[in-house]
Formats: C-alpha cells, sequence, structure tokens
C-alpha cells in the first residue's frame, strides 16, 4: 500500500553553510532533507521511502556545542510503500522455481510465493518453467499475479522487505 | 505500535498510525512520482541516476494503474470518499476494481464486518459508479 504522512526530522547543515540567509539557507536546508531521505531508502515502520512530496515546516534552528552545526527540525510529507498483513494487490512473477514463485511489487524485489500457497498448481520443469492447474491456467515469468500478503520481515542489515504471500483465497491468482 | 502478530489488513488491524495515514492508489502516486520525475531530471539532469526505489516504484505504478486521466483520478477518490469506506479500503478498490459484488467483498473482507452498513445494494451502487468513470475516461 502506498502511504502518505507527514514526519519530522532533523537536519543538519554544517556551520560553512551558515553564510546564507533567508532563502539561500531554505534551499541549503531542502537540498539536505532530499539527500538524507534518498539515503534512507526505507524504515521498519514506514517501509521503502519513495519521495518527498511537500516541505511543511523549517523550525528554529538549534547550534550544536562542539560542531558549530545547526540542527534544523523539518516537517514534510513523504510517499511510502509498506506491505500490510492481510492485503491483497498485484505484482509480476520474476522467477520460477520448483519450490514456488518469487515476484515483483512496487519497490520490492523479494516478494516469495511458496508451492504450499498455490493450491491445484503444479510445478512444469523444463527451459521456461511455469505453474499449470487442471483449467489450464498459467503462472510463468512476466505473468500479473492477485495475491495476499502472509507477512513482511524486515532485513534491518539491508534495509529492506521481504514479503510472503499466497494465492489461497478467492479471487487470487492470475490476471489478465 | 502493532505487533507484526496483531496485523491484519482484512479487518483493518494496521495499526492507528496507518489509519490515519493517508493511503494512496497507484493512479495517484503515478501522477506525484511522475511529477517529482520531471522535477529531477530538470535539476540534475540525465547525469544522476535515480534512487533505484523509486524507478522500480515509478514503474510499478504506471503499470498498475486503473485511470490515466487526472481527472478521473480525482473522480474515483470523490466518489469513493461518499461511501464510509477507510482509507485502505478505497485504496484497495481504487486499485483493484472489483467487478462484482462478490469480488469487492472477497478483496476487502473489512466491507463484511457486521454493522458497518455496507449491504449488497450499496456496494454494487459503488461498483457501477467506478464502472461509470472508467467507461468516460
Amino acid at each position: 500500500m502506498f502511504l502518505k504522512t507527514e514526519l519530522q526530522w532533523n537536519v543538519v547543515i554544517p556551520a560553512e553553510s551558515l553564510d546564507a540567509k533567508g532563502l539561500m539557507l531554505q534551499k541549503a536546508i531542502v537540498i539536505r532533507l532530499l539527500d538524507d531521505f534518498s539515503k534512507r531508502k526505507a524504515t521498519k515502520d514506514l517501509g521503502y521511502l519513495l519521495a518527498l512530496t511537500t516541505v511543511e515546516k523549517i523550525g528554529e534552528g538549534k547550534v550544536r556545542q562542539h560542531t558549530g552545526d545547526v540542527l534544523f527540525p523539518v516537517t514534510f510529507s513523504a510517499i511510502s510503500f509498506k506491505l500490510f498483513r492481510g492485503e491483497i494487490l498485484e505484482g509480476v512473477v520474476h522467477k520460477v522455481l520448483k519450490q514456488g514463485v518469487i515476484l515483483r511489487c512496487g519497490p520490492i524485489e523479494n516478494v516469495y510465493l511458496s508451492s504450499s500457497k498455490m493450491p491445484d498448481y503444479n510445478y512444469v520443469p523444463g527451459e521456461n518453467p511455469i505453474f499449470l492447474n487442471d483449467k489450464m491456467s498459467k503462472i510463468e515469468k512476466g505473468v500479473t499475479l492477485r495475491f495476499i500478503v502472509i507477512g513482511a520481515k524486515w532485513l534491518e542489515a539491508e534495509r529492506e522487505f521481504q514479503a510472503l504471500v499466497g494465492l489461497h483465497a478467492d479471487y487470487l491468482g492470475p490476471v489478465s | 505500535m502493532l505487533r507484526g502478530e496483531d496485523e491484519d489488513a482484512s479487518e483493518l488491524k494496521i495499526g492507528e498510525d496507518f489509519l490515519k495515514a493517508k493511503c494512496l492508489m497507484n493512479s495517484e502516486v503515478a501522477i506525484l512520482l511522475e511529477h517529482r520525475y520531471d522535477q529531477m531530471k530538470q535539476m540534475s539532469g540525465d547525469s544522476t541516476p535515480l534512487p533505484q526505489v523509486f524507478e522500480k516504484s515509478l514503474q510499478y505504478v504506471k503499470c498498475f494503474s486503473r485511470f490515466t486521466n487526472q481527472g478521473s483520478v480525482k473522480q474515483v477518490r470523490e466518489v469513493l470518499s461518499r461511501y464510509q469506506l477507510a482509507e485502505f479500503e478505497l485504496a484497495v478498490i481504487g486499485n483493484l476494481c472489483p467487478e462484482t459484488v462478490e469480488e469487492a467483498k472477497a478483496i476487502v473482507p473489512s466491507l463484511k464486518t457486521k454493522g458497518r452498513g455496507h449491504d449488497d445494494e450499496a456496494v454494487e451502487r459503488l461498483l457501477n459508479d467506478l464502472l461509470m468513470i472508467k467507461k468516460f475516461e
């Protein structure tokens, strides 16, 4: 699900950039914020940080004693993407393995659909492996699937999410 | 903060913070990200690569947008907002565009919760309204 939330982050401006006043300072703060934002990539609570939409407010700067840098609290709105357990959405099959299928959904590359969660589908090996059910419905690379999220795991080290999904409910499966 | 085990979007148990956060439909995100993309290209030219997360998301929403016209997208939100849906439910419906009442209740199970006043007739009306917008896009 794509979310729009309001956040407040602290932006640190080094002492050297502080000659600028007014608009130039504001610009420096926004540029630093944009930089911090794209470096963050994702957080456990918000999911993947995609884009900053508006800067709502820049608070008063506080000087940091030892470095002379100034810290500005900035309130802004941003778009993020997060998968919720029980959510139903669509993704594209990227790899087909005997144990199941790997999908891509939004910014997430590691969405796992286990064969045990693909009722009535059987693995068909070959140069282009696929999953097939008795109604001749095919699941192969490039197919769009509608699935339900069973769970999402936050990997702290890689700063990314892994998700487990399934097709074990009505109206789920390949979408034409 | 909701613990992982308690979370369940099918019952709208997604944490208070998220129930209040604005949920955006793919179509809305496509418009916002495209705009941002143009801005970034203007500012840094073709040399600076865009963050992977941004590129993949832009690709995804362009592919999975049901409504491409900005006017229609606004209309969809306006129309769906008249039905007392949670932000989350509105976005899922706008994204998947269910065709029947049965399908709508399957992909947004929280609609079935008793006492919410979403009888089949209301859901049918909602789906017809969506269909109208799609037809005249």
